[in-house]
C-alpha cells in the first residue's frame, strides 16, 4: 500500500539575478625617480645674543605717549570735524545751564536716625576691669576686633587679656559672646588687621612686643612674635600698623611705642618670628623746631603714642608724641640717629623732617585726610581738634571737642567734611566742616556712664558702620544716618578751599 | 606707501591736536577720550587705568544706547548721549568708526 520513496532534488534557475562580474582592468602607476642629494654646513663664526622684555607693571593696553610720531589713525580729523561743533555747544550749554539744579536723585532708602545697632561685650574681660584700648576692622568689613588692656595703669602690668573678634555678618550674632577669644599674656595696646588678608592681625602689647596672629588657625593663633630680644621695644607698643614691604606685595608690621622708636618687621612664618628690617629713633635733639621748646631734662627719646600713614605718599608718616610735638616723618630719611646702640641688629635712622607747632599735652591721634593729600586732623589732651595742613606749622582750624581729654580722631571715608572724634566723657563727636557753626553735627553717647571712649574706626566696606571701643570694656556697633554717610555736592571743593586758607 | 616728515609738522596731525586743545580747556572740562571702533583709546589727557576703564564702559553703553534707539525706531539712529551724574556729566559723541567722549564738571 504505502511504500518509502526518495525523490531527486529540484533546481531552479533565477531570471533576473545576472552576475555582476563583467569586466575587470588592472591598472597601475608610478612616479618618477626623486632626485636627492645631501650637503653640509658649518658656521665659521659663532656670536651670542639674547634678549628680554622688561616686566609690565600694569597688565594694561599701554597707550603710546603723547606728541611721538604714530601713523595717522585715517578718518580721525574728519570725524573731530563732525562732531567738534556739536560737542563744543552742548559743553557751552551744560556751564550755563540750571536745569539740574537741586536735583537729587534717591536711590537708596534713606536712614534719618543714628542707632547703636550693637553692643558688643566680653564678660569676662569686663568682669577683670578690662578697657578696650584698640579696635580694628577687618579688610573685608564684616569682622571687628578689639584689644583689650589698660589704658590708665602706670604701673607695669603683668595682667592677663585678650583679643576678641566678632564677625557681624554672620546670622545667630551674639553680642555677649565673641566668636574667638585670643588670649595674651600682656595687655595689648593696638592692634590691625591685614590690609588684603582677613585672617592676620598685628598687635602690640604693653611689654613692648608686637605679635601677629593668624585666625586661620586652629592650634596655635600666633604666626610671628617679636620675643623680648635686644631689638624690641623696651616700652609700651601704642600704634602697629601695615606698611607697604621692599618686595612688591608684601606687607611689613610697623609699630610705635613710647621708647621713641618706630621700628619696621618683616613676618617670617616660617620660624614664626618678626624680623627687624629697618627702625628709626626720635631723638628730641634731633627733632627740627620752629619754635624754642623747653628745656625740661628728662629722657632724651620722644615717645611716640600715635601715628599716621597717608594714603596719597607712601613715603611719609606722622607721629604725635607724648610731649605735644606733632611731627612729619619719612620712610626714607638717611640722617643716622643720635641714640647709643644698644645692640640692635639694625642701624636707626631720624625720621622726623618737619614739625607742626606743639600741642600741650600727649598727641592721642592723628589721621590723614583720604580726601586731600595736605590736611591730617590731631587731637590731645587738651580737648581741642586741630586741622593742619602738612604744608605749614600752623593749624588751619581748630575746635573744640570737649572740656576733658579726646582720645580717638578718624575722617570718614566717604564724606571728604566729615571727621568723628571720642572723648573722655564717653561721647563721640561728629563734626561736619561744611557747616557753618563749630558745633558737633551728631553726637553719640556711648552710654557707659562717663566712662572715656578710646577708640573709634569707621567701617572700610560698609560706609554706614561705626565702631566705638569703651572704658567699660564694650564696643558699640552705630548706624549712622544717610545724612553723615553721603557725600553731598561740592565738599572736595569746600574742602580744597580750607586746605589752602592760611592762617594768620 | 606714506612718508611722514619727523616732527610735528605733519598738518593733519596738528589739526586733530588744536581740536582736542579746544574741548579739552573748555570750561569745567575734566578729561577727553577718542575710543576707535574697537573700543581701544587713541587719545587720552586722562591717566591709563582711568582712560582704560571710562573707553571700555562707554563704548558698551554707546552701543546698548544705540541698539535701543534703533529698535524703538528703525529709522532711528543714535546722535548724542549724556550721562549726568552727582559729581559731572559724560558727554558721548558717537561715530561709525570713532567715539569722542568728554567728562565735564558742570557747576565750576
Amino acid at each position: 500500500m504505502f511504500t518509502d520513496e526518495t525523490l531527486d532534488a529540484l533546481g531552479v534557475e533565477s531570471l533576473w539575478r545576472k552576475s555582476q562580474q563583467f569586466a575587470q582592468e588592472s591598472r597601475g602607476c608610478q612616479t618618477r625617480p626623486v632626485h636627492t642629494a645631501e650637503a653640509e654646513i658649518q658656521p665659521l663664526l659663532n656670536a651670542d645674543n639674547g634678549t628680554q622684555t622688561d616686566p609690565q607693571d600694569h597688565l594694561i593696553y599701554q597707550l603710546p605717549l603723547k606728541g611721538e610720531l604714530r601713523p595717522e589713525s585715517p578718518g580721525l580729523r574728519d570725524f573731530l570735524h563732525r562732531v567738534e561743533d556739536m560737542v563744543v555747544k552742548e559743553l557751552g550749554s551744560n556751564a550755563k545751564s540750571h536745569a539740574f539744579d537741586g536735583f537729587d536723585v534717591i536711590w537708596e532708602d534713606q536712614n534719618e536716625t543714628v542707632s547703636c545697632i550693637h553692643c558688643l561685650q566680653h564678660p569676662s574681660a569686663q568682669e577683670k576691669g578690662l578697657q578696650v584700648t584698640s579696635i580694628s576692622w577687618s579688610c573685608t568689613g564684616s569682622v571687628i576686633a578689639c584689644a583689650f588692656g589698660r589704658v590708665d595703669d602706670g604701673d607695669w602690668s603683668t595682667e592677663k587679656s585678650c583679643v576678641c573678634t566678632w564677625n557681624l555678618d554672620r546670622r545667630g550674632l551674639n553680642p555677649k559672646r565673641p566668636d574667638m577669644v585670643i588670649d595674651v599674656a600682656r595687655p595689648v595696646m593696638s592692634l590691625s588687621f591685614h590690609p588684603s588678608q582677613p585672617s592676620l592681625i598685628a598687635g602690640g602689647l604693653y611689654s613692648g612686643e608686637v605679635v601677629v596672629w593668624d585666625t586661620n588657625r586652629t592650634q596655635d593663633l600666633i604666626l610671628a612674635q617679636t620675643g623680648m630680644s635686644t631689638d624690641t621695644h623696651r616700652e609700651p607698643v601704642y600704634q602697629v600698623a601695615w606698611v607697604p614691604g621692599p618686595r612688591r606685595g608684601e606687607m611689613v608690621v610697623l609699630s610705635a611705642g613710647s621708647g621713641g622708636r618706630v621700628l619696621l618687621w618683616t613676618v617670617d612664618s616660617d620660624e614664626g618670628r618678626l624680623v627687624l628690617s629697618a627702625g628709626f629713633a626720635l631723638i628730641r635733639q634731633q627733632v627740627p623746631h620752629n619754635s624754642a621748646l623747653s628745656k625740661n631734662r628728662g629722657s632724651s627719646n620722644v615717645g611716640v603714642t600715635s601715628l599716621a600713614l597717608s594714603p596719597w605718599d607712601l613715603d611719609t608718616f606722622l607721629v604725635g608724641s607724648e610731649s605735644g610735638l606733632v611731627l612729619k616723618c619719612s620712610f626714607s630719611a638717611q640722617t643716622l640717629a643720635a641714640a647709643p646702640p644698644d645692640g640692635e641688629s639694625v642701624t636707626l635712622r631720624a625720621p622726623a623732617q618737619f614739625s607742626f607747632s606743639p600741642r600741650g599735652g600727649p598727641v592721642h591721634s592723628l589721621h590723614c585726610s583720604p580726601f586731600h593729600r595736605n590736611l591730617f586732623v590731631s587731637v590731645g589732651t587738651d580737648g581741642l581738634a586741630h586741622l593742619h595742613s602738612l604744608l605749614q606749622p600752623d593749624p588751619l582750624l581748630s575746635l573744640r571737642v570737649s572740656d576733658s581729654y579726646v582720645f580717638g580722631v578718624r575722617w570718614s571715608p566717604t564724606r571728604p567734611l566729615l571727621f568723628a572724634a571720642a572723648t573722655g566723657q564717653g561721647l563721640v563727636q561728629i563734626f561736619d566742616l561744611g557747616r557753618k557753626s563749630l558745633r558737633p553735627a551728631a553726637t553719640l553717647d556711648q552710654l557707659t556712664g562717663g566712662q572715656p571712649v578710646y577708640c573709634l574706626e569707621f567701617n572700610p566696606r560698609r560706609k554706614d558702620l561705626l565702631a566705638v571701643g569703651n572704658a567699660d570694656g564694650s564696643v558699640n556697633i552705630w548706624h549712622l544716618s544717610t545724612e553723615l554717610t553721603e557725600q553731598g555736592p561740592r565738599e572736595t571743593a569746600k574742602l580744597e578751599q580750607l586746605a589752602n586758607e592760611v592762617a594768620e | 606707501m606714506w612718508i611722514w616728515p619727523c616732527g610735528n609738522t605733519n598738518p593733519i596731525k596738528a589739526e586733530v591736536e588744536e581740536t582736542l586743545k579746544r574741548i579739552q580747556t573748555h570750561k569745567g572740562v575734566i578729561g577727553t577720550i577718542v575710543v576707535n571702533a574697537e573700543g581701544i583709546p587713541i587719545r587720552t589727557t586722562l591717566d591709563n587705568s582711568t582712560t582704560v576703564q571710562y573707553a571700555g564702559l562707554l563704548h558698551q553703553l554707546t552701543m546698548k544706547a544705540r541698539s535701543t534707539v534703533r529698535d524703538l525706531d528703525p529709522q532711528n539712529d543714535l546722535t548724542f548721549l549724556r550721562i549726568r551724574s552727582k559729581k559731572h556729566e559724560i558727554m558721548v559723541a558717537p561715530d561709525k568708526e570713532y567715539l569722542l567722549i568728554v567728562i565735564q564738571n558742570p557747576s565750576e
